[in-house]
């Protein structure tokens, strides 16, 4: 660009301008929403539900999410998500790891056979399972239980683990782990020595993507949850949709707090769960 | 994504089938990673393995043992559970004891209007959310594969898009109901700004609650789209506009006849995708509208929903969602099939 001649170095500059206006605008309209929500979630809604809105705030407060903070019940909300989230990555991660491993690694005859059962899977609409998860939950005594949830969140987040594993450790070499098996490595050796460090950056996506499944799954936690012993965020928000009386405030405080995590994992992890959205089917 | 020229995250190989594109291979910077050191033993090894495997254990044994977990786990977790909703379609309970139908609930549910009603909205939800999500997800992946004069303000711009996906649908509900609200930011739109006489109940009138729901689902999910397809117009070949341009093509020209083609086996796996999650799609409906007003937005996976849960009925939601599965089945056949070229199998 250094060389070019000056009328060309005007058309680039335009270009980009143009580029990045078009695209700032598209950016700004998509985050409207977002913006609403924070916004209440920190001033009175006296200020945001009103013609006109006031677009600069008059008072900024942090009492509504403090309030939401300082209260037991909406702190068990949050418990229930992080235990729900982890144990369903744990359970997911683990069993998807070993079987991407077994799939990517070893002719299996029927392996074909069982990645498309996996496949159809993960293309099941939760709500055709609702009716069996609800009874099946009754008769083994996991209703309204974190364990519960973590069971059948685990159905769905496996199928996505399981093929995104293995995808990416089909992009690792075999030879790698080969030559390591015949340099004298034992396969447990060898899979603990050569292909889990170059699988780290693949299980971190993989990871990322599936905490943000279980923190935002919600069917199945109203489904099969009745008491805030083991209800999550999700249904904790969405119960805001049969009050009578709106506390837009403190629904909105807890929105924006109940979305805090996932932003920071995106924001860190952008470029692994965009990997991962590109491979995986599951939104 | 630091000084990798031409290495955006997500530019993987379009896929060569649905099922390919689910399973995509990542493509590793193998150059920057620390296993590189064994690559030189790797044409050495090759020539070896042959005689090494033959001394271990069949490979598939120790296979078996890896895959077999996670295999059980969705045996009972998710094979089973769908057999049992076929089976439970056929009983009926009452005072606690199953018994056996037969094709009752079947029967009733196929003579329902209202599910008929619901397929119909169904239709609308679904055909309307894959045609927006796939228009909008694809303007905004063209904007990001132009060339941008910086890498980081791309990424920005790229983050700030996905946004929308990284939310929860509870929490899309109620950031777009503050909007809906009679004092929202939409109504103050249409009545302070357009000056329309009165605020419009955009989730309250039957003629627009579908609508309204639909552009919240859209919102939520056009990023699927907008990622994929960036990957995808990443592993378009630049040749082929080159040809296209050295033959006079301008730049629409260019669009219809080389980036819409080059896109055809992504946008064909995605859109599959993305009308099977959407025709299950509840969360949105029950939060905003519970499917009212009346039947206005009762969709096919709110009325499995409504019918086993809210009124209770175990049985018919089970006969319900074995109809919803065997409609989702035929409607991706027909989708597909639809979109198969001569020659081509359909999948």
């Amino acid at each position: 660009m250094v060389t070019a001649p000056p009328r060309r170095r005007l058309r680039v500059i335009g270009h980009h301008a143009w580029l990045v206006g078009l695209t700032s605008l598209a950016a700004g309209v998509i985050l409207v929403p977002v913006a609403w929500m924070v916004s209440a979630s920190v001033r009175p809604i006296r200020e945001v539900l009103t013609y006109p809105p006031v677009l600069i705030p008059k008072t900024v407060s942090g009492e509504y999410m403090a309030r939401i903070l300082h209260d037991p019940a909406y702190q068990r909300f949050f418990a229930n998500s992080i235990v729900l989230s982890v144990g369903a990555l744990a359970l997911s991660l683990t069993l998807g790891a070993l079987a991407g491993y077994g799939f990517s690694r070893f002719r299996l005859p029927g392996g074909q056979a069982m990645l498309l059962g996996i496949l159809s899977v993960l293309m099941l609409p939760r709500v055709t399972l609702i009716v069996p998860y609800f009874r099946l939950a009754h008769v083994v005594g996991l209703y309204d239980t974190l364990p519960g949830l973590i069971v059948a969140n685990t159905a769905f987040l496996l199928p996505i683990a399981t093929w995104l594993i293995k995808g990416y450790l089909d992009s690792i070499p075999q030879e790698l782990d080969e030559a390591a098996m015949v340099d004298g490595c034992t396969r447990v050796q060898s899979l603990h020595k050569v292909v889990a460090p170059l699988a780290v950056p693949g299980l971190v996506g993989v990871a990322a993507f599936i905490f943000i499944g279980a923190w935002n799954e919600y069917l199945l936690a109203v489904v099969l949850t009745e008491t805030p012993r083991s209800q999550t965020l999700t249904v904790g928000l969405a119960s805001f949709f049969g009050q009578y009386v709106r506390d837009w405030n403190g629904i909105m405080a807890l929105s924006t707090l109940a979305s805090v995590p996932l932003v920071a994992i995106f924001v860190f992890l952008q470029r692994w769960v965009v990997q991962g959205m590109s491979a995986g089917a599951v939104k | 994504m630091n000084g990798r020229p031409r290495r955006y995250a997500g530019s993987e190989r379009p896929a060569a089938s649905p099922g390919g594109a689910l399973g995509h291979h990542y493509s590793l910077p193998l150059a920057e990673t620390p296993g590189l050191r064994h690559a030189g033993a790797a044409a050495d090894a090759r020539r070896r393995r042959t005689a090494g495997s033959t001394r271990r254990l069949p490979g598939y044994v120790a296979g078996y043992l890896f895959v077999a977990p996670a295999v059980l786990y969705l045996v009972l977790t998710a094979v089973y559970p769908v057999a049992t909703v076929v089976a439970m379609g056929l009983q009926d309970v009452t005072a606690g004891r199953w018994h056996f139908v037969g094709a009752a609930h079947y029967a009733a549910v196929l003579r329902d209007p209202i599910f008929w009603n619901a397929v119909w909205n169904t239709s609308i939800f679904t055909v309307a959310s894959v045609v927006l999500q796939l228009t909008v997800g694809l303007g905004f992946a063209l904007l990001l594969h132009e060339t941008w004069f910086h890498r980081g303000v791309r990424n920005t711009m790229r983050g700030a898009l996905i946004l929308p996906w990284v939310f929860s649908t509870a929490a899309a509900a109620l950031m777009w109901s503050l909007l809906y609200d009679p004092y929202g930011l939409f109504n103050y739109l249409a009545v302070g700004v357009l000056h329309w006489s009165q605020p419009i109940a955009w989730l309250g009138d039957a003629r627009l609650a579908l609508g309204a729901i639909i552009a919240v689902n859209t919102w939520k999910s056009y990023p699927f789209y907008m990622v994929a397809l960036l990957g995808a117009l990443q592993n378009i070949l630049p040749e082929l506009y080159d040809a296209a341009k050295v033959d006079g093509a301008g730049p629409w020209q260019r669009f219809v006849s080389v980036t819409l083609p080059q896109l055809r086996t992504v946008l064909v796996a995605i859109s599959t995708v993305d009308l099977i999650t959407t025709f299950g799609h509840v969360d949105l409906v029950n939060m905003l509208t519970q499917g009212g007003p009346g039947r206005a937005t009762e969709t096919v996976a709110f009325y499995v929903y409504r019918t086993a849960l809210l009124d209770g009925n175990l049985t018919k939601g089970a006969a319900t969602s074995t109809i919803m599965l065997a409609l989702l089945v035929l409607g991706t056949q027909a989708y597909l099939r639809a979109l198969a070229r001569r020659g081509e199998p359909s999948w």
